[in-house]
C-alpha cells in the first residue's frame, strides 16, 4: 500500500521560525490547524516545498475522499485533489489565517473546483466567489479565535443532537437537494429542513465569535 | 448606509456553502452576500463546518507518485498576488459587470414599463436567471410559483404584504406563496431573479416570458 501518511511533527520539529509578518503568533499551544496555517505562510513567503509536501500529505487524501463521497470517479477525484493542493500553492499569499482555518480555506477551494469541473462544458458563470473578498481587518482577538476555530467547530459539531449532526454531514457529502436527502432518510422534507435550521442556529450560538 | 433586512434561509446559505446551489440561484445569492455581512458570516460558518467534516474523513489512497506529480507541477515559486485586493464598499451590489453588460444587450420590453434581460440559462435543468425591470408604481399580477424562485433587488424597491424590499434584499418564494408585489413610487425597480423556466407561473407567462421565446 502506497498511501501517503502524514506526520506533521518532523516539519514542526525542524525548529524553523515562522515566516515573518505572515502568521500571527498566538500564545495558545500550537494546534495542528496553526501548524497548517504556518505552512501556508511558508509557501507564500518563500515557496517552501517542504511545507507544500506536508500540506499535500495531510489534505490531498482527504480532499480525494471528499470527492469520492460526492460521487466522483476515482481518477477525477484524484485529479481534483491534485488541483486543490496546486491551488493552495498558487493562492497561498491570499490565505488569511485570521479569517479562516486552513481546513475551511482548502474546503472552499476544493468545493469550487468541483463545481467548475461539473459545469465545464456547460455555460458557466464568469464570477469570482465573494466569499474570497476581504472583510474589515480582523482584530487580534479574531486572529486568536480563528487559530482555534477548527477545534471549536469540531466540538460544536459533537455537541449537536445525533439526528441534527447526521443531516448536516449528509448534506455536505452529497450535492442532492434536501428533498432527496429526506427521501434517503425516510423523513419528511420539513423534518430535514428544521433539523438543518436548528443545527445552524446552535452552531451560530456556539461559534458566533468565529464568523 | 442601509443594510438588507430580508435574508436567505439557513438552508439556502448551507446549500451555497456545500456547493449545491444551482448557478443562477448562486448568482442571485452572491448579489445579496455582496452587501450582507451577516449572511457572509453565516456562509463562512457553514464553510468552516465543511472544512471540519472533510478533515475528519478517512484519507483516501492516492497514486504512489501523487506528491511527485504535484511537485513537478510547481516548478516555479507561487506568483505574488497580481494586485492588492481593494475592498468594495458595503453598498455595492456585487453582480459582475460583464454579466450585467451581457444581459443589457438582450434587454426586451415585455409590457409598458416592464423589461426583462436574460442573464443565463442552464440547459441541463432549464433554470433561468434574468434581470427584471419594473417601472415605478407598477404592480405585478398576482401569481404563485412552482419550485423556489430567488430574487435580489438591485435598485429601487417593491412592497408586498406590508414589507418593503430594497436594494440588497433577498427573497425566496415557493409554491406556498401567492404574491402581488408592487414597485414603490420612488423609481424603477430592477431585480435579479433565478427560477425554473418550465415552472413559471401561468398568469405571468404572457406578461413576462414572451421575450424569452425569441432568444
Amino acid at each position: 500500500m502506497n498511501a501517503i501518511v502524514f506526520d506533521p511533527s518532523p516539519y514542526r520539529d525542524e525548529g524553523r521560525s515562522p515566516p515573518p509578518g505572515k502568521v500571527r503568533r498566538v500564545s495558545e499551544p500550537t494546534t495542528a490547524s496553526q501548524g497548517f496555517a504556518e505552512m501556508i505562510g511558508a509557501i507564500a513567503t518563500r515557496g517552501d516545498r517542504g511545507a507544500f509536501a506536508a500540506l499535500f500529505g495531510h489534505f490531498a487524501p482527504r480532499v480525494k475522499s471528499y470527492m469520492l463521497r460526492l460521487g466522483a470517479e476515482p481518477r477525477l477525484a484524484e485529479e481534483l485533489a491534485q488541483e486543490t493542493l496546486l491551488a493552495v500553492w498558487r493562492k497561498a499569499a491570499g490565505f488569511d489565517p485570521a479569517k479562516a482555518a486552513p481546513s475551511t480555506w482548502i474546503f472552499t477551494i476544493a468545493r469550487n473546483l468541483r463545481i467548475d469541473a461539473i459545469r465545464r462544458g456547460r455555460r458557466g458563470e464568469p464570477v469570482e466567489d465573494p466569499s474570497d473578498a476581504p472583510d474589515a481587518e480582523p482584530t487580534p482577538d479574531q486572529a486568536l479565535f480563528a487559530a482555534q476555530s477548527e477545534t471549536r467547530v469540531r466540538q460544536a459539531l459533537l455537541s449537536l443532537p445525533t439526528e441534527q449532526a447526521e443531516v448536516v454531514r449528509l448534506s455536505f457529502f452529497s450535492d442532492k437537494p434536501h428533498s432527496e436527502i429526506a427521501e434517503e432518510l425516510a423523513l419528511p422534507l420539513g423534518t430535514v429542513k428544521s433539523r438543518l435550521r436548528l443545527a445552524m442556529r446552535r452552531l451560530r450560538d456556539l461559534l458566533a465569535d468565529l464568523a | 448606509m442601509t443594510y438588507p433586512t430580508h435574508h436567505p434561509s439557513d438552508e439556502t446559505l448551507l446549500d451555497f456553502a456545500r456547493g449545491a446551489l444551482s448557478p443562477g440561484r448562486s448568482l442571485v445569492l452572491r448579489a445579496h452576500l455582496g452587501v450582507c455581512a451577516e449572511c457572509r458570516a453565516n456562509v463562512r460558518l457553514a464553510e468552516a463546518v465543511g472544512g471540519a467534516l472533510v478533515s475528519e474523513l478517512a484519507p483516501a489512497e492516492l497514486a504512489p507518485d501523487a506528491l511527485a506529480q504535484a511537485l513537478a507541477r510547481i516548478e516555479r515559486p507561487p506568483p505574488p498576488l497580481a494586485a492588492p485586493i481593494i475592498p468594495t464598499p458595503d453598498n455595492w451590489i456585487r453582480v459582475p459587470t460583464d454579466v450585467l453588460i451581457a444581459a443589457a444587450r438582450r434587454k426586451r420590453w415585455a409590457a409598458p414599463g416592464v423589461w426583462v434581460a436574460p442573464v443565463m440559462r442552464d440547459r441541463r435543468t432549464g433554470e433561468r436567471s434574468y434581470l427584471l425591470g419594473i417601472g415605478r408604481g407598477i404592480a405585478v399580477p398576482k401569481h404563485t410559483h412552482k419550485g423556489v424562485e430567488m430574487t435580489c433587488v438591485l435598485t429601487g424597491a417593491y412592497s408586498e404584504r406590508g414589507n418593503t424590499h430594497r436594494a440588497g434584499d433577498f427573497a425566496e418564494v415557493d409554491e406556498e406563496v401567492e404574491h402581488k408585489p408592487r414597485v414603490t413610487w420612488d423609481g424603477e425597480c430592477v431585480c435579479l431573479i433565478a427560477a425554473d423556466n418550465a415552472l413559471v407561473a401561468r398568469d405571468l407567462i404572457g406578461w413576462i416570458m414572451q421575450p424569452f421565446v425569441r432568444i
